[in-house]
């Protein structure tokens, strides 16, 4: 198994947003966790990436834990380690968060180049080659500002992929993008997918969790209530 | 009286080299101090934060006439010993870290968290986040900031006639006394300053434009 979630609960301020929360993510799947707003999506996918910190539970990536039980006390990861688990994992955030003052090639190139020490030409050729791959080969010197949004969303996807990551997470990926281009993202999650990559996508958009989706996770209240399939998934929408 | 006048600004300009020591000598310390004292204000270890706004308060707080004669003239009470020059260095260089550090805390509060974010899983280590993505924007940001508090400091520089050194000021003042003409010759030392400052404008619109970047 790619992602073991098993039994997360987080409070914040002792508000209880996550209860017990388990699932997992195959190789070459893609789970969506839908719910309403504040049902407690994005912690999910924050606890996962490590970006919050879980007060109960496990989290497995590729064999390596981002936090574990131990004894009934939670054992998290060193800054080491997380860094470890991170070279796994890839986010496409809902804004993108992409670096203003670097060109859509420096964005991409530079966790290449500074953090795995990559020859810049490398680097490069492997950034071109993705944002090709993306429709974006003829967008390399343009700094971000000059991009739509679904530009953005690919620079940011491409960024995230550079890397290898065995688990990219996405947040709410269609928030900002028209119906068009929810058709073209669908195929890049989907062609990701395919190639082995493990997906896990929040959002609340049902028709592109319908299209997207092998398995749907619905969350209420921090919990998960319920586990389908996508063509349970489809028959639940026509219901 | 132009005559006169050119004579003053050539005179005048023998304190040149005291204000121009005072100002990069103040720069030189008190732009990495201020990162420090940033850096130190948005620490998450409560102590190191309120020593660090502690230090802004005190530096801020109180005239910087003041901590120049405190330096020169309280230190010595209590064994330490500047001479004049360095005494100028010190307080101008610390008062001036307080203002920067402020400044370069607004600059790296105003970057989105969300870069932070990405960075970190990217696994970028924090020294590598400022460098790489932190400070560029930051800089570009602070830079009209920045640029505000150089040219005070080129006109805080007459303050160290508090500890009697030549700088353009006292040199102006010595000239005008002994003519009896001390307009003339604190228009020269105004045109000298009216220089030095166009010359900074300047420069800062300079690496203004050159970082310029639209977001």
């Amino acid at each position: 198994m790619l992602l073991r979630a098993e039994g997360l609960c987080k409070a914040f301020d002792n508000v209880t947003v996550l209860q017990d929360i388990s699932f997992k993510v195959a190789p070459g799947e893609v789970v969506s966790l839908v719910g309403k707003s504040g049902a407690g999506k994005t912690t999910v996918l924050r606890c996962i990436t490590g970006l919050e910190k879980c007060d109960k539970g496990t989290i497995e990536i590729n064999g390596k834990y981002i936090c574990s039980m131990e004894n009934g006390l939670i054992k998290r990861a060193t800054k080491e380690q997380l860094f470890e688990v991170r070279k796994d994992l890839g986010m496409v955030f809902q804004n993108y968060h992409l670096f203003p003052h670097l060109t859509v090639a420096e964005n991409v190139t530079l966790a290449l180049t500074e953090v795995y020490k990559m020859p810049k030409q490398e680097a490069l050729t492997k950034a071109k080659e993705i944002l090709t791959q993306l429709d974006m080969g003829d967008k390399l010197e343009q700094k971000p500002f000059s991009l739509s949004g679904g530009q953005k969303q690919r620079v940011a996807i491409a960024r995230s992929c550079v890397t290898n990551p065995k688990l990219l997470c996405f947040d709410e990926p269609t928030a900002a993008l028209d119906s068009a281009l929810v058709l073209d993202i669908i195929k890049i999650i989907r062609g990701l997918a395919k190639e082995g990559m493990g997906i896990l996508i929040i959002s609340h958009d049902e028709k592109f969790v319908r299209d997207v989706s092998d398995r749907v996770l619905f969350m209420v209240s921090g919990s998960i209530t319920k586990e389908l399939t996508a063509e349970e998934y489809e028959k639940y929408m026509r219901e | 009286m132009l005559e006169s006048l050119i004579g003053y600004i050539i005179e005048v300009s023998r304190g040149l080299g005291v204000t121009l020591s005072v100002f990069a000598m103040t720069l030189i310390i008190s732009l990495p101090l201020g990162v420090i004292v940033a850096v130190c204000r948005l620490s998450k270890n409560k102590i190191i934060c309120s020593i660090a706004k502690f230090y802004i308060w005190v530096l801020r707080g109180t005239p910087l006439m003041l901590q120049i004669a405190l330096v020169f003239f309280g230190l010595p009470s209590i064994g330490i010993v500047f001479d004049r020059l360095p005494a100028a260095y010190l307080a101008c260089g610390l008062n001036y870290a307080a203002y920067f550090g402020e400044i370069f805390r607004s600059g790296i509060q105003s970057i989105e968290r969300g870069q932070r974010e990405a960075a970190n899983i990217l696994g970028f280590k924090t020294v590598q986040f400022y460098r790489f993505i932190l400070l560029p924007q930051a800089i570009k940001r602070i830079l009209p900031a920045i640029g505000n508090e150089v040219i005070t400091l080129v006109k805080d520089t007459s303050l160290v006639y508090v500890v009697a050194v030549n700088d353009i000021l006292r040199v102006a003042k010595g000239a005008g006394g002994r003519d009896a003409n001390t307009l003339l010759a604190y228009v020269a030392a105004g045109l000298l300053y009216l220089v030095m400052t166009y010359v900074i404008t300047r420069l800062f619109e300079v690496i203004e434009k050159k970082v310029q970047y639209e977001e």
